[in-house]
């Protein structure tokens, strides 16, 4: 198999339920050994695409590939895909070992083969101790582990994994990602992953796709969907954000955005050819904003006024909530030494400044 | 392994409410004893000395159970009613199954119409179908009455029950276990063997053995339909015509312990079934 042939190719793909569009003319190359994560709301399209995919319902229009070959009407057990459901799906009156055994059996793999194998991939999800139980006498995170020894197992091209760590508590849950993640290393197969938890996809994925009402809002790493949403939706969806509106135009010191209080915030340089006087917004990460009484000097910084109307100590960091002529303005600030806790603490109910290095500022399209 | 419930503690009551519960208890007694009590003497005649069974009791004897076997009409009749059931349970739950899946399943227009047509034999008056049987059968089609003609009536009284088992069994039956079969590479005939009946199994078998008690126990549709031949409650009801005898009693008697058995038998494999067949499974597992 040539390594530039994707694993995976939806071609303007739709799919229709009666009257409600599931999947609205999605195309997505997937490559050989990526780690493709699905993120969206309920009910955007996710499990509809990998059910696509795994052949479970037909597409509606558009084109399907695996590897290269076109397998729109291909019915599921003549795919070389294998899927991870969301409640597992582990067959009840099976052992975890006979689970496990089935696929390869469906291959027509022999006895001693079969047994060697299972024994493989068990030990792999680190089961191999409890291959005589029954699935119910698991525990869920077991489970989960089970249900993915029986699709890895057949070494398929790519493993479909629908929200596979949705019910686990969240340590279990961490500890499944590692485990995902170090499976993925070793295995090399390509992993579709449907997620609606935003940290999940950014920690484990090589490539997001985030989904909004059977489209793709913005595929990319994890860092190009964290630090450049293509849009409001991504930005809000991904993580924590502050938006700040205004008319972009010409400062001393370079492009500003003015906002409606007259205040002029500075703009990134590269900016600079926004349409003036056109409403555009700017998204900056709270982790990028800091808070006090007086700003820094000099250029290079957005600066806006406004009163911390919230402080929350968090442990870790402290969230400052602060309102200015652009609406709130959240700051979450780490405590690199714990007298800063004190100082942060003592911003509440004063007039302070946010500001913000000009390279943090997103100029977003609304969405 | 789930634990027993801890009992509730009952809510405090007012005297009022004791003595009304009292009387409910009382009354329900009341309503076992009309359920039970004839059946009770039945059972006890049964061992009774006298050629005529009545009170008080003359003395214990077990000889019309050691003499059942040199009636040769009952064998006969016996013999009858059981390849009767046989029959009857296997193409019912053969049938049935079949019935229940697209019923389930989808893929037939106005799946609640059908529904509600295949189950109204069960609230259809027996009596109603063994005169549409005879009418159709005799007289329309001109058949002989025989045990065929029996079994096609037991059909239209135990295929209903044996399609509303298996139908609640597929109703709850999670189909992403047959797409993970699929997914693994199952053929669609694969999925259906090693998934699917596996999985319904308890209920299939529950409903065999219910269409075989029903259909050992039916007396209406069977007297239209039987012609010449015997069955069980057809050779009671003529022995019956001349007089109760202990016979009869030593038989019905079986005839009940029978049914208790094969219903104990349901609701074993209804409930239990799928653990036992595991601890079955297992045991033969480790002994290997
Ligand atoms: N079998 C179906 N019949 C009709 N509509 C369906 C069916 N399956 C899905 N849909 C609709 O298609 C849309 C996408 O559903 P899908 O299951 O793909 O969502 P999802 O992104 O997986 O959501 P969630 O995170 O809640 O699992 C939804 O609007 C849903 O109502
Ligand atoms: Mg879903």
């Amino acid at each position: 198999m040539p390594d530039d042939l994707p694993a995976i190719e939806l071609v303007h793909a739709t799919k229709r339920y009666g009257d409600t569009v599931a999947l609205d003319d999605v195309s997505m190359r997937i490559a050989p050994g990526e780690f493709y994560c699905l993120l969206g709301p309920s009910g955007c399209g996710k499990t509809t695409t990998l059910n696509l995919i795994g052949g479970f319902v037909p597409l509606t229009s558009g084109e399907l590939r695996i590897e290269g070959q076109q397998v729109n009407d291909l019915p599921p057990h003549k795919r070389n895909v294998n899927t991870v459901f969301q409640n597992y799906a582990l067959f009840p009156h099976m052992s975890v070992a006979r689970n496990v055994a089935f696929g390869l059996e469906m291959d027509g793999v022999k006895g001693p083969e079969v047994e060697r194998r299972v024994d493989e991939y068990l030990e792999l999800v680190g089961l191999l101790a409890l291959k005589d139980r029954l699935p119910q006498q698991l525990s869920g995170g077991q489970q989960q582990r089970v249900a993915l020894a029986r699709a890895l197992v057949k070494r398929p091209a790519v493993l479909l994994l629908d929200e596979p760590l949705g019910a686990l508590d969240l340590k279990l849950r961490k500890q499944m990602q590692v485990e995902l993640a170090r499976i993925h290393r070793q295995v090399r197969t390509t992993f579709v992953f449907v997620t609606h938890d935003q940290g999940e996809a950014l920690s484990m994925a090589t490539r997001i796709a985030v989904m909004d009402a059977g489209r793709i809002a913005q595929e990319g790493t994890p860092q190009e969907i964290y630090y450049q949403p293509a849009d409001r939706f991504v930005a809000d969806f991904i993580g924590e954000s502050n938006f700040v509106a205004g008319r972009p135009s010409q400062g001393t010191d370079g492009p500003v955005l003015e906002l409606a209080s007259g205040e002029r915030v500075a703009l990134p340089a590269a900016t600079a050819s926004l349409a003036t006087g056109e409403e555009a917004t700017v998204m900056v990460r709270p982790e990028c904003v800091d808070v006090g009484l007086e700003p820094p000097p000099g250029p290079g910084w957005a600066v806006i006024r406004g009163r911390a109307i919230g402080v929350s100590f968090l442990g870790d960091l402290t969230r400052v909530t602060v309102v200015t002529a652009a609406g709130e303005v959240v700051a979450s600030r780490p405590h690199a030494e714990r007298s800063r806790a004190a100082a942060l603490g003592s911003l509440l109910d004063e007039e302070v400044s946010v500001w913000w290095s000009t390279a943090e500022s997103i100029v977003i399209r609304q969405g | 392994m789930a634990k027993p419930m801890d009992r509730l503690e009952t809510m405090p009551v007012s005297r009022r409410s004791r003595a009304t519960r009292n009387a409910f208890r009382a009354w329900s007694l009341v309503v076992f004893a009309f359920l039970y009590v004839p059946i009770a003497f039945l059972v006890l005649f049964s061992f009774e000395d006298s050629r005529t069974p009545g009170l008080p009791f003359t003395g214990f004897t077990l000889d019309w159970y050691t003499s059942l076997p040199e009636n040769s009409q009952l064998i006969g009749a016996v013999a009858n009613s059981i390849v009767i059931a046989i029959i009857v349970a296997a193409v019912a739950t053969l049938v049935g199954t079949m019935a229940a899946f697209p019923l389930v399943r989808g893929g037939i227009r106005w799946p609640n119409a059908a529904r509600v047509a295949f189950t109204m034999p069960i609230m259809l008056p027996g009596i109603l179908i063994g005169v549409g049987l005879v009418v159709f059968l005799a007289g329309t089609l001109d058949i002989q009455l025989s045990q065929l003609t029996v079994i096609a009536g037991h059909l239209v009284l135990t295929m209903p029950f044996v399609i509303l088992i298996v139908a609640a069994r597929l109703q709850g039956f999670d189909r992403r276990l047959e797409w993970a079969a699929a997914d693994l590479g199952a053929g669609p005939a694969t999925v259906i063997r090693r998934i699917v009946l596996p999985l319904i199994a308890p209920a299939i078998l529950a409903a065999a053995l219910i269409s075989i008690t029903l259909s050992i126990d039916e007396f209406v549709v069977t007297f239209f339909t039987v012609g010449s031949q015997l069955t069980l409650p057809i050779y009671i009801y003529t022995q019956i015509k001349f007089g109760v005898t202990p016979e009869v009693n030593a038989v019905a008697t079986l005839v009940m312990v029978g049914t208790i058995l094969a219903l104990g038998l349901i609701t074993l494999v209804a409930t239990r079934g799928r653990r036992a067949g595991r601890a079955v499974v297992r045991r033969v597992r480790g002994g290997r």
